[in-house]
């Protein structure tokens, strides 16, 4: 046991772990912007649509319908399948396989807290605001979206803790795959590499931790104290 | 050119799947028994944990914060620290992880759940003189049960997800189509296209199963929509 | 008192009368077979899978129970199964099993290294069995536009190409029989070393050029087919690569000779050229490999 652990301090100890394209902190860098630019696309492509048929209290069960088979779909199918459509049509693999299927994975949560977060927004405050002469878009703008935003900022936190766990995907089918990568390696060398996989799969739960609770600071920054004070259910 | 020939092969080669019934079968009852497990032990511990964190409050978050931590370790990093301990071809190898990324969900969906059920009707159950244990078992349960069966449908359809990454232990019940098609040189997409398809069906009718299960559950709640 | 004490002897008599036929019957070979099923496995490349489906399918033609254990991954993930007795046939490649495997020098002569091979896997509880006369090595290769552009046509020829990128699965990077080879016997220190698991990824890497080099495997028909120019091993790093069943002592005290001469009669007719041939059919046609396995036993009327 202990010399297990001293295999993986000495794996964190080898500075040749932390210098060029294969070191630490440009896969570190790699996994980072891999998931914030999938969740980044996911959350405009779930967002709008959510919102709108939720505004409009249309397509609840086909859009749940088609979210739950979404859900459905497995992350390795997609990204086999994206490797093969990017083989066959002559593209890089390193990069947007992987992307694809975390869009793909991002886009459940999203959409469902999202659909959520403004149908949950109580019909009588919508009535009475339209009541007092507010338009459509000014019931969406500045009512339901700031009501909704701690649930659909709940919802796109959700899909970025998942997407961050699910970049390893990537290091299947090409060296990327961020931190992912020496867990794959790691695990094709059996015995050998087993540090590697330790220290990939610390450093995967440490960013994901780390990013998690960042978002959460990024929560409680971007929601107005007012808003909150609504949604939790106690007086200003 | 992109969805078409491939190399002088069709893309979808119909006839492969007519001559393969046979494994395509042992796969589906391998996928369905992974995640059948899975989810039975996931729920069973599930239900331990959730009523450890309702009965002593103080527990709930490191409870929550462990299984969160569970939840964010790389399923293949798992798999590599289980060869260890297991083997390769030990059931608890692929089985494990399974079953730890359904603790988060799961745990959290039932405290909700029995948190959700209202005092008034907690404290009739006590005047009428139920234990602590049959209350919990016939009366929060139940009323628990749309929350809990929901996060029981995100779990199993996860899990069907997963169980494809078992592939890589020589498992991964129709996963294995989809890494043996990719595990050529020439790829072949009717088997990766015909593993995922079927993984998408298993799920969805999964899912829609214990919908159905839910709305059985829940008779008061027949009148409402979702 | 009488009539129990006769009933419970006639009792005894026909349990008796029932074990003894059951001792004596003339199926209990058959049932042996049932009894202690043989546990093929194969390296996660889809020509061990053919392999191992080829012995799997015959020693089933033949009555006896098969588990199969196939795509599961490189060496280094498989011995420790072997060490621990779980796999009871594998069907190994001579050189590499000895470097990589055992990490032993792998001798020019195949003979000389079956042997070796032998007496490591004794300590292991397991025999080798007869070597086929195909071989699959290791091989290195690079695009036809690289080789016109450079001229390369060995390995060693590299040394002079500029910075290369070779492009292998992960535990090529530590292995003798691969990288380490490239930096050890060949001296060549100018390449650098990318890790792509699938060999899929890799054709398509190689013909993206996002690498240089490439290692695939000398029966890979796709190396004809996409017009890859596979270099020459003149250092000779590379050991005889012959095919070689290796088989635990318990299938073998088990069935003895039945089982090794059944293997060994299928192993002869493994040729390279029957390798290509079959790895063409699963790779290029994109049938299975259970399918081209069983076709090629009946072919070759093996199948029992």
């Amino acid at each position: 046991m202990t010399e297990f652990f001293t295999e993986v301090a000495e794996w964190f100890a080898d500075a040749d772990h932390w210098i060029g394209a294969d070191g630490i902190p440009m896969r570190t860098l790699e996994h980072v912007w891999l998931a914030v630019l999938s969740t980044g696309i996911g959350a405009a492509v779930a967002i709008p649509p959510a919102v709108y048929l939720a505004h409009r209290r249309i397509g609840a069960f086909t859009a749940n319908a088609l979210i739950n088979i979404g859900r459905a779909v497995p992350s390795f199918g997609i990204i086999v399948i994206a490797g093969l459509l990017f083989i066959n049509a002559g593209l890089s693999l390193r990069f947007w396989p992987i992307v694809v299927a975390l869009v793909a994975l991002a886009l459940p949560p999203i959409f469902t807290n999202a659909y959520a977060g403004i149908s949950s927004v109580e019909r009588s405050i919508v009535e009475s605001a339209r009541g007092m002469g507010y338009t459509d878009g000014q019931i969406l703008r500045s009512l339901e979206m700031p009501l909704a935003t701690p649930v659909i900022l709940a919802g796109v936190r959700i899909a970025f803790v998942q997407v961050m766990a699910t970049v390893p995907l990537g290091a299947i089918l090409s060296s990327g795959g961020g931190l992912g990568q020496y867990i794959v390696r790691g695990f094709a060398k059996g015995v050998a590499g087993r540090a590697e996989v330790f220290c990939g799969a610390l450093l995967v739960a440490l960013l994901t931790v780390l990013a998690d609770w960042t978002w959460g600071k990024i929560e409680r920054a971007a929601i107005d104290e007012g808003v909150r004070a609504i949604t939790s259910g106690s007086s200003p | 050119m992109i969805l078409g020939q491939q190399d002088g092969r069709p893309f979808i080669d119909w006839a492969w799947i007519g001559n393969h019934t046979d494994e395509l079968w042992e796969r589906f009852v391998e996928h369905v028994v992974l995640t059948g497990l899975a989810v039975a032990i996931g729920l069973a511990l599930s239900l331990v944990l959730a009523a450890i964190a309702i009965h002593w409050r103080s527990t709930y978050q490191p409870i929550l914060a462990v299984s969160s931590i569970l939840y964010t370790i790389p399923s293949l990093a798992a798999f590599a620290f289980l060869v260890a301990v297991f083997g390769l071809f030990s059931l608890a190898t692929a089985l494990i992880p399974l079953i730890t990324y359904t603790l988060l969900i799961l745990v959290r969906n039932i405290v909700t759940g029995i948190d959700g059920v209202p005092d008034s009707v907690k404290e009739a159950a006590d005047g009428m003189g139920y234990r602590p244990a049959r209350r919990f078992l016939t009366i929060e349960l139940p009323l628990a049960a749309p929350v809990v069966i929901a996060g029981l449908r995100v779990a199993t359809v996860t899990v069907v997800g997963l169980v494809t990454v078992t592939s890589l232990l020589g498992r991964g019940g129709l996963g294995f189509f989809i890494l043996n098609g990719f595990r050529k040189s020439i790829v072949s997409p009717t088997e990766i296209l015909v593993g995922t398809v079927l993984v998408v069906a298993l799920a969805a009718g999964l899912d829609a199963l214990l919908l159905g299960l839910e709305r059985l559950m829940t008779p008061w709640r027949r009148g409402e929509t979702t | 008192m009488r009539t129990t004490r006769r009933s419970r002897a006639f009792g005894a008599i026909l349990v008796a009368l029932a074990l003894l036929t059951a001792a004596c019957s003339g199926d209990s070979g058959e049932s042996a077979k049932a009894d202690t099923p043989i546990t093929v496995a194969s390296f996660g490349f889809s020509e061990s899978v053919i392999l191992a489906e080829i012995y799997a399918h015959a020693l089933e033609a033949n009555g006896y129970s098969v588990e199969r254990r196939l795509n599961l991954g490189p060496r280094e993930l498989i011995f420790p199964e072997l060490e621990a007795g779980n796999i009871d046939l594998l069907p190994e490649y001579v050189g590499s099993s000895l470097v990589v495997g055992f990490g032993l020098d792998a001798p020019s002569d195949l003979d000389a290294a079956v042997e070796a091979l032998g007496a490591a896997f004794a300590d292991l509880d397991m025999d080798v069995l007869d070597p086929a006369p195909g071989e699959d090595k290791n091989v290195f290769v690079v695009t036809q536009d690289f080789a016109s552009a450079t001229g390369v046509t060995s390995v060693s020829d590299l040394a002079g190409a500029g910075d290369i990128t070779l492009g292998g699965p992960p535990e090529c990077e530590a292995r003798d029989t691969c990288y380490q080879g490239l930096l050890g016997t060949y001296g060549l220190s100018n390449i650098s070393f990318e890790s792509i698991q699938e060999g899929s990824a890799r054709v398509a890497a190689l013909e993206n050029g996002e690498i240089d080099l490439s290692l695939l495997f000398s029966t890979q028909p796709v190396i004809t087919a996409k017009g890859f120019v596979a270099l020459n091993d003149d250092a000779g790093l590379i050991a005889p690569e012959n095919i070689i069943p290796v088989v635990s002592r318990e299938v073998t005290d088990a069935f003895g000779d039945d089982v090794t001469s059944l293997l060994n009669s299928i192993s002869a007719k493994i040729t390279t050229d029957v390798l290509l041939d079959l790895n063409g059919k699963v790779e290029l046609d994109g049938e299975s490999e259970a399918d081209v396995a069983a076709q090629w036993l009946a072919d070759n009327g093996l199948d029992g």
